[in-house]
């Protein structure tokens, strides 16, 4: 137990060390929100009036914010979490595998830590919101802080896992573009999946980032008061296999993601002293 | 499965008493016929030693001898091929929890956290060890202590020079009170100073608290203080005594002269001298003698040749491995 304690706070004394880092992974969200938000929302907005009428009390940017803010936990977890392949060209890693903690505590504390510190920048987002013209209130605000931080968990868990399997850190920028932006891509962060074909459906469906983002949407965006043509037109109704998806459903998809791949990660601490 | 497990284990013990029967002295660290081979290269031949409570055991042997794939192997990060490795009792591949609580390591490569303070370094590892949250603080103190570093606190690691690092390592090492200290080339890419320095430490410490320790090294010098050495080269160990006795085994002291007259000199000491051995290179008589000590005094009294120079030369682990291989140490 202790052991994942020690994990967990050194990420997070080395997190508010680095004041650098903690202000440079901003800037990718921000550029996000103003190309997206700024950029695109105007059309959006129309495209939407066009399909359903004038009168309809739709912002897109308060559709694409929850998008951005899981961009934001997406990025900063499998970031921090890849930290580990850095422990372990800079011998730290050694110290903690000598050590009788156990290798699935290794594991959790690490996993715990990038979340932490993924948590953290998300809920940073926040901040933003009076500049964007958007507003929470209180109580969504205190249901999303869980659900954030439990979306942070199973990308962490992405991220460990991933790391297991790189060897050096040259292949961190693979990952950002083979994994992390089509994962953004295709969860409905950014715009709304509809019609898409069947290979992207399945790619959809099988993202843990679309769980997240629509989980943050339906307590952020006063869901019930959009029209059924703009539910569905926003991408607000997902399906899985066939099955509406439901809010409990999102969140069991995204426990067992986590264990699974906290799991995985296990296993592969275990391999490290073969 | 449980019960199967504890009847395999059970087995295992009584075969161990009856073995131990016959072994004489139970170490705190016991190898035997360790190999391991990476892919088909042999990094470890057949090892066979056995390390005794408040021992300092060294372990000598140029690059690539084998030392760091055994030291850690005795310390559960590297799996032996084959072959029965126990520490403190526990075998290292199926208790290796049990042997890390027993163990503290100084690996051969810096693993200390950088951007964190010599403090913050020190606190997670008695998190990582689960030292008594209310002894932390007196421990990190103590083990600062032994290694001069209590001015540097609360300094972050990277501001550390290498000697200091090397220093913090150690007093980590200690700090969940180990039976065993492994220690794997703890002075390697230090200055003169600095090594002689650590080692200061090193003895400080076992003055102190009788800590086993183990010890990997190509310097001679620094072999010199293990209470025995083994020597490796290729994976084998070729020799395990104490120093002395390894030194003794090439036959005494060496001494080397000149004289005004070398050939009259030899034929001088050959009659009237006790020498193992004597010879001339270079225009230097090199004599061999069982005990320069008390050969000396004597010697220059009688001997009529008139010396020009006179040097004693006790042998080194150097001529030991020279012996032992046919080559320097340091090739
Ligand atoms: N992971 C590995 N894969 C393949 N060969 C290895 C591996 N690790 C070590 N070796 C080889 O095994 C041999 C013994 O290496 P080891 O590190 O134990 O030597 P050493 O005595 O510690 O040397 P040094 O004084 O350089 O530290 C070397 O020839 C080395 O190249
Ligand atoms: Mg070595």
């Amino acid at each position: 137990m202790e052991g994942i304690i020690a994990i967990w706070q050194r990420d997070i004394i080395k997190f508010f060390r680095d004041r650098a880092r903690m202000i440079g992974s901003f800037s990718m969200p921000i550029l996000f929100l103003v190309v997206f938000g700024v950029g695109m929302g105007g059309s959006m907005e129309s495209l939407v009036a066009a399909g359903v009428g004038p009168e309809e009390d739709f912002n897109y940017v308060e559709f694409i914010f929850p998008g951005i803010v899981s961009m934001t936990l997406l990025m900063t977890s499998v970031f921090s979490s890849l930290s580990v392949i850095q422990d372990r060209d800079f011998g730290y890693m050694r110290e903690i595998l000598v050590s009788p903690v156990s290798r699935v505590n290794i594991a959790i504390g690490k996993m715990l830590g990038s979340a932490s510190v993924a948590f953290i920048q998300g809920v940073m987002m926040f901040v933003l919101m009076p500049f964007l013209g958007i507003t929470i209130d209180f109580v969504s605000f205190l249901q999303v802080l869980p659900v954030m931080f439990m979306i942070a968990c199973a990308f962490s868990s992405l991220g460990l896992f991933v790391a297991s399997l790189l060897n050096s850190m040259q292949g961190f920028q693979l990952v950002v573009n083979i994994l992390v932006m089509p994962m953004v891509f295709l969860s409905g962060a950014l715009f709304p999946l509809n019609n898409m074909p069947g290979w992207v459906d399945f790619l959809v469906t099988l993202n843990p980032v679309t769980y997240g983002v629509d989980l943050m949407k339906h307590i952020m965006i006063d869901v019930e008061n959009l029209s059924a043509m703009v539910q569905e037109e926003m991408g607000l109704n997902l399906t899985f296999f066939g099955q509406p998806v439901t809010m409990m459903g999102e969140i069991i998809f995204l426990l067992g993601f986590t264990t699974l791949l906290i799991l995985l990660a296990t296993l592969s601490f275990r391999r490290a002293n073969d | 499965m449980v019960r199967a497990n504890t009847y395999v284990d059970r087995m295992g013990l009584y075969i161990k008493i009856v073995l131990g029967l016959k072994r004489s002295e139970p170490g705190l660290i016991d190898v035997q016929n360790l190999k391991k081979s990476y892919k088909s290269f042999q990094a470890v031949n057949n090892s066979n030693f056995h390390v005794k409570e408040g021992e300092i055991f060294g372990f000598l042997g140029p690059n690539g001898a084998g030392k760091s794939t055994t030291i850690n192997i005795l310390s559960t990060m590297l799996k032996p091929t084959s072959g029965e490795v126990t520490i403190n009792g526990y075998d290292v591949t199926k208790h290796r929890n049990r042997v890390r609580e027993s163990i503290g390591i100084i690996f051969q490569e810096n693993t200390l956290d950088e951007k964190l303070t010599a403090k913050e370094n020190l606190m997670l590892h008695c998190k990582f060890y689960g030292v008594p949250r209310l002894k932390r603080k007196a421990r990190i103190n103590e083990v600062l202590e032994i290694v001069d570093l209590k001015d540097s606190v609360n300094s972050l690691v990277e501001k550390f020079s290498g000697g200091m690092q090397r220093r913090l390592e150690i007093a980590r090492g200690l700090l969940h009170y180990p039976k065993v200290l492994f220690l794997d080339e703890p002075s390697v890419g230090l200055d003169p100073q600095t090594r002689a320095h650590i080692w200061e430490y090193i003895l400080r410490l076992k003055e102190k608290e009788n800590i086993t320790m183990f010890l990997t090294t190509h310097y001679l010098d620094e072999a010199e203080i293990s209470d025995r050495v083994a020597i490796m080269d290729h994976g084998d160990i070729i020799a395990i005594d104490k120093p002395k006795k390894l030194k003794q085994q090439l036959g005494g002291d060496i001494i080397e002269m000149t004289t005004t007259d070398n050939e009259a000199a030899i034929q001088e000491i050959k009659a009237n001298f006790d020498v193992v051995d004597v010879s001339l290179k270079d225009d230097v008589i090199y004599c061999k003698v069982e005990n320069s000590d008390a050969f000396v005094s004597n010697f220059i009294k009688t001997l009529q040749t008139p010396l020009t120079g006179l040097d004693i030369r006790k042998p080194t682990l150097n001529d030991v491995f020279l012996s032992f291989t046919g080559r320097e140490i340091r090739d």
